[in-house]
């Protein structure tokens, strides 16, 4: 057991899909066993370059491999998307609370995504599918900028509609010829009746601009703001609650996070930004 | 707590540099300095007035350390007993606060608890209130009362020395020659010393003991201060280099010519990129919200956290701004402007 809580657990990157133009899924394999709760992040290290934290987009049951989504917007995901299978990397964690499910259980789950924010919400839909008996629904409203730009595609029109107790909706902001969904946010097609409010939870993740709409809607539909449950994406480094970048007031999104209700951190500034 | 009485502060210096590697304060310029004591040319021993220019953090979160390497053999550095001479009450204040961050958790850093077992830690009483010294209003006081190894108290006589630990008690133990007995009269003029600096302190504040320091600047929190107090600030960081308190870090990778380390260097949440993340978003791009932070982290933040606030008021960070910036009067006009706004509630209720 490794004591340097800053020290990775060498890695290697195994298999990559391309999932849209601007996001790759990495497989990667630990050389031990990383086991995580869904909606836990985890450092990936490219050595030598830096490091950046990403929620594991594969289902936790599964600890000697985990799928790592990761779009291309920055130095380091840049350098990613570059490499090969083969790639040695390195993993820290994993760090966080992840998405308290226990607390989902006999719940309608109201999954709202936007972008690259299905990456978290596919590990947290693989393990609520795994036992869908335990809860009322799961209900998923998900939007992308373009058809294009639709990850785990094959699952999402394929695989994810046909389960019993799920329902999907999807849209885009941009059309294209072949496409014959709604046009618009994922807002848009967020309906007060898609699941009974006062017996569910709600979960967002997508871009800060998406994610705050999405909360705005849902508490106009009359959803409590513990009924809430946000991925907060920022700035984390050491991911042990200590470096203080990724401060939401009082809360290190690296350790208490990145999963918290709306009612935790609604009285901080900033949480948008 | 048993007090002997030491003469001569080199023969102590030497005793414990016999031990261990000893830091002391040495004056440069208008400040001290911590610097290393060299026995053989006896010194420098000098009894610092009052606190450093330099934080206590140094010594166990140095500006940069090695955090982790892909080498195979590598492993946290075993470390060496050493001694720190010359801490005042507020370096112990902000030990509390490191010991919370980087020892309290469920993570523990292992680069600085091992640094924290290994230091030896003796504080003296301040013979004077610094300029920036405000202590006080966190409770603080001139001289230490718990959380060192050894004490010293300047008198007429020489120093009073107290042992507040086992390695301290250990120490003069094993040194006894070295001490004799204090007279009354120096347990009565130290008692004096430490009330005329205490009432020095509290003359020199404007900020008073005891002020609901978490609350105003809560309560505050939307206030325009900020952004004017802001339009003076150079963003130099210096205030959150010299703070003893400030503790954050990046984490940075790198590689060497046949392996990758990962470094710890500090931070300051006063850059401009510090929260930005990849996808370009910056929750505070505007210099007046990051002093706003780091005024919330402090007082409210941290507060709420742990219990106490990670401020001492040492005036570190008044005597190195050189933007002007005055953490002091910052403090005093938000607890105006809240206590004009509760006057003004409380009319408007009439």
């Amino acid at each position: 057991m490794n004591d340097n809580p800053y020290k990775p657990v060498d890695a290697e990157i195994v298999d990559i899909v391309d999932e849209s133009p601007t996001i790759k899924t990495f497989v990667v394999r630990p050389s031990e066993p990383v086991g995580f709760k869904t909606g836990q992040f985890v450092e990936l290290t490219l050595p030598g370059e830096g490091e950046a934290p990403f929620t594991p987009s594969s289902s936790p049951t599964r600890s000697d491999i985990m799928d790592i989504t990761v779009m291309n917007v920055g130095r380091m995901t840049g350098l990613l998307h570059q490499c090969g299978k083969g790639q040695p990397v390195g993993i820290r964690g994993p760090y966080g609370n992840g998405y308290p499910v226990e607390q989902f259980a006999g719940k309608h789950v109201y999954i709202v995504g936007g972008g690259v924010g299905l990456a978290p919400i596919r590990s947290l839909f693989l393990t609520l599918v795994e036992r869908i008996k335990h809860f009322k629904s799961v209900v998923c409203r998900y939007g992308a900028k373009t058809p294009a730009d639709f990850i785990y595609k094959k699952s999402l029109f394929g695989g994810w509609p046909e389960i019993d107790g799920v329902d999907i909706s999807l849209t885009v902001d941009q059309p294209d010829g072949d496409w014959n969904g709604p046009v618009g946010v994922v807002t848009s097609i967020l309906k007060k009746d898609d699941v009974y409010i006062k017996d569910a939870a709600a979960v967002v993740c997508g871009p800060p601009v998406m994610m705050k709409f999405a909360t705005l809607k849902l508490l106009e539909f009359g959803f409590e703001p513990r009924q809430i449950y946000l991925s907060m994406e920022k700035n984390m480094s050491c991911g042990i609650g200590k470096c203080g970048h990724c401060m939401i007031g009082k809360y290190y999104v690296c350790k208490d996070g990145p999963v918290f209700t709306y009612e935790q951190i609604m009285k901080y500034p900033d949480i948008w930004d | 707590m048993k007090s002997v009485l030491l003469t001569e502060l080199a023969t102590f210096l030497d005793a414990v540099a016999g031990e261990m590697d000893l830091y002391v304060p040495k004056q440069a310029g208008e400040h001290y300095v911590f610097t290393r004591y060299d026995r053989k040319a006896g010194g420098p021993a000098e009894f610092n007035t009052v606190r450093t220019c330099v934080p206590v953090k140094e010594f166990l979160f140095p500006l940069r350390e090695l955090a982790a390497t892909s080498a195979a053999s590598d492993k946290p550095p075993d470390v060496k007993p050493f001694a720190v001479f010359g801490l005042k009450d507020c370096d112990l204040r902000s030990l509390e606060v490191l010991d919370k961050v980087f020892a309290g958790d469920e993570f523990l850093d292992p680069f600085y608890s091992k640094r924290r077992q290994a230091m030896f830690v003796i504080t003296g009483d301040c013979t004077e209130a610094g300029e920036s010294c405000f202590c006080s209003v966190f409770g603080g006081k001139p001289f230490a009362e718990k959380g060192f190894d050894l004490n010293l108290s300047a008198v007429d006589d020489g120093f009073i020395v107290d042992s507040g630990s086992d390695k301290g008690r250990g120490f003069l133990e094993r040194h006894k020659d070295l001490f004799g007995k204090v007279p009354d009269k120096a347990i009565a003029q130290r008692q004096e010393n430490r009330r005329k600096v205490q009432a020095d302190l509290d003359a020199n504040n404007r900020l008073k003991a005891g002020m609901p320091l978490r609350d105003v600047v809560e309560q505050a929190q939307e206030s325009e201060v900020f952004d004017s107090e802001a339009a003076g600030c150079i963003e130099c960081q210096a205030c959150t280099r010299v703070c003893p308190t400030c503790h954050c870090f990046y984490l940075y990778d790198s590689k060497q010519k046949d392996y990758f380390t990962k470094t710890k260097i500090w931070d300051s949440c006063m850059r401009l990129g510090y929260a930005a993340v990849a996808g370009g978003a910056n929750p505070r791009k505007i210099l007046g919200d990051r002093m706003r932070h780091r005024m919330l982290h402090k007082f409210v933040y941290f507060f709420d956290r742990y219990g106490l606030h990670m401020c001492v008021g040492c005036g570190r960070c008044v005597d190195a701004d050189a933007g002007g910036m005055d953490i002091r009067r910052i403090l005093l006009k938000l607890s105006q402007q809240v206590r004009e706004k509760g006057a003004k509630t409380a009319e408007s209720v009439k």
